[in-house]
């Protein structure tokens, strides 16, 4: 299977090929599919060093001169260049794509310095940015293409692993970025719906088939992929006949996924009551592998189906 | 053309748009009026402002070039009577809404990477970029001179406006930025250093557009033009408004 990062520089190379003004900008970070970029169009390649801040400056500047400038870094540091982005790009919305490697705690072991674990509340705070967060290589090809097509300020999240089953799926909702990813009938009427995307939607399938048995409630997995701009017309729709929402995210609580789920549902009227499950920690400082963590910081299966079975039997005592 | 009464005509627009309101950074505006009179004015140094552009990275002092640019046409000099009023184009930074100006301005440190992103997308294009002395502190500029240096842009110039202060101090005392011409050159720039005063040196300075990456220090003197005011890190963020203040200011410009 291949790495998210590897389709999405593949396809862009493809591209690049056609179209002088691709630029690819690297904050010497390399990629199998990189390698031949580097070879064969040396012009189009800028190793602008451990630079983050100068490399989305400089980026901001070529996408000003109507180059088409991509900036590739490891999803932590764009905490770094958070001015950069909102200066230079945001303020004087500049088309620069930037590719952030290694969402949550994609980098375990190396510790919650390379685990970006607020980056969604941060640049959500964004004017005009674009957030996508994807899990499926559909989903990865279609963001590549969108970032020619509708050039736009872009915050690309990339996993650095997810399961096949999520990467080979097809078909999704890839134009409102909101995709039911999964449902399960169960045995009455009432219905929650899990909202996540990325690597945790392993465990929100895994957790929901339990929970449904236990509860007999149906459940709806959402693959909210694109996190910024929320589509609220079509949030609205797919969650309207749900009376729990349950938003999960490998990221610190505050200001994250789940505030914005909450934001678009106050926005939206639908006062849905609402259960977040994220992460216990923001650092993650604890050995261990990225299942290991989750296990540890609060969203191990067992956790989240107890949590979302407990959040039911809430509902159940008023009825 | 007598550029220095041009330039003094100049300043005291500055004062007046700056002392009318209260607003922004007069001292650091006066500083560099002599270098972009050069630029705009004379006709021996290469900047074409038709074509060249320059990037703000001490945004601050960027107001100093309303009253070149109202003057060359781009907006009217209503305009300047205006600065920073709801009705008014002009900011207290200048940004790419107003004609003749680009980027954004404010945040210092990121001017000279935008910049080098221009020159390198436009290498048949020439551009300037002008840096406060006080904003070589901010990390990401030196993270950008080694990016130019390595791309070769001879087609940025940096100018660096070496007023030696910042808001607390004299920067050698503060925290020091000396041998300053030694820092550029061991990153790869050509180094000049002249007198940002001084018309002849500046045309010496200006006579061709560069051809290595160059860097021109010139050495000002905040506040430049009115004396109680000149070379005193106080009036960073002090503009006299006094009226009787305000106009001895100006006559020591006629």
């Amino acid at each position: 299977m291949k790495a998210q990062r590897d389709e999405f520089i593949e396809y862009l190379f493809n591209q690049a090929k056609l179209d002088p003004d691709i630029i690819f900008i690297s904050v010497d970070m390399g990629a199998p599919a990189l390698d031949q970029w580097r070879e064969e169009l040396p012009n189009q390649f800028v190793a602008a060093g451990i630079s983050e801040q100068n490399a989305i400056n400089f980026a901001a500047g070529l996408a000003a001169a109507g180059k088409k400038p991509f900036v590739y870094m490891m999803a932590c540091w764009v905490a770094r260049c958070f001015e950069q982005i909102r200066y230079s790009c945001a303020m004087p919305k500049n088309p620069v794509t930037i590719i952030g490697n290694g969402v949550g705690l994609g980098y375990a072991p190396a510790g919650p310095a390379h685990e970006p674990t607020e980056d969604l509340c941060y640049m959500r705070a964004i004017e005009g940015i674009e957030i996508v967060s994807p899990s499926s290589s559909e989903q990865v090809r279609f963001i590549a293409e969108s970032s020619l097509k509708a050039p736009t300020l872009r915050y690309v999240r990339l996993e650095r692993s997810v399961s096949e089953r999520l990467a080979e799926r097809v078909g999704g909702d890839l134009i409102s970025g909101v995709d039911q990813l999964h449902l399960i009938k169960g045995r009455s009427d009432r219905r929650l719906t899990i909202l996540s995307s990325g690597y945790l939607l392993n465990r929100a399938i895994d957790a929901a088939e339990n929970i449904s048995k236990e509860s007999g409630w149906s459940i709806q997995i959402l693959d909210v992929w694109k996190i910024k701009p929320l589509d609220l017309d079509v949030l609205y729709k797919k969650i309207k006949d749900s009376e729990l929402l349950i938003t999960l995210e490998e990221q610190a609580r505050d200001g994250s996924f789940g505030a914005a789920i909450l934001e678009a549902t106050s926005d939206l009227n639908l006062l849905i009551p609402t259960l977040r499950l994220s992460l216990s920690s923001a650092f993650a400082f604890e050995n261990g592998t990225r299942d290991e963590l989750l296990d540890h910081y609060g969203l191990s299966k067992g956790e989240i189906e107890s949590k979302i079975l407990e959040a039911i039997g809430e509902r159940s005592k008023n009825d | 053309m007598d550029l220095q009464s041009k330039a003094n005509s100049i300043r005291r627009e500055i004062i007046r748009f700056k002392t009318d309101t209260g607003n922004g950074h007069l001292a650091s505006s006066l500083s560099i009026v002599d270098v972009l009179v050069s630029l705009y004015y004379d006709e021996n140094t290469w900047f074409n402002h038709y074509e060249d552009q320059i990037v703000w990275g001490k945004a601050h002092g960027g107001p100093a070039v309303y009253p070149i640019l109202s003057d060359l046409g781009y907006f009217p000099h209503s305009e300047l009577e205006k600065y920073c009023r709801p009705n008014g184009i002009l900011r207290l930074h200048p940004d790419a809404s107003i004609p003749g100006c680009n980027f954004v301005g404010g945040s210092l440190g990121n001017g000279i990477g935008y910049a080098a992103g221009l020159a390198f997308a436009s290498p048949n294009k020439r551009f300037i970029v002008i840096l406060g002395d006080a904003e070589l502190y901010e990390g990401s500029v030196w993270e950008s001179l080694i990016l130019i240096n390595h791309f070769e842009l001879k087609n940025l110039l940096i100018i660096v406006d070496r007023n030696g202060l910042g808001i607390l101090g004299a920067t050698e005392e503060l925290l020091k930025l000396e041998p300053l011409d030694a820092k550029f050159k061991s990153f790869g720039f050509n180094v000049v250093v002249q007198d940002g005063h001084d018309y002849e040196k500046l045309e010496k300075v200006f006579e061709t557009p560069p051809s290595t990456p160059t860097v021109f220090i010139a050495e000002t003197i905040k506040s430049k033009g009115v004396h109680f005011m000149e070379g005193k890190a106080m009036y960073h963020t002090i503009i006299p408004r006094d009226a009787a203040v305000v106009e001895q200011m100006m006559d020591e410009l006629k």
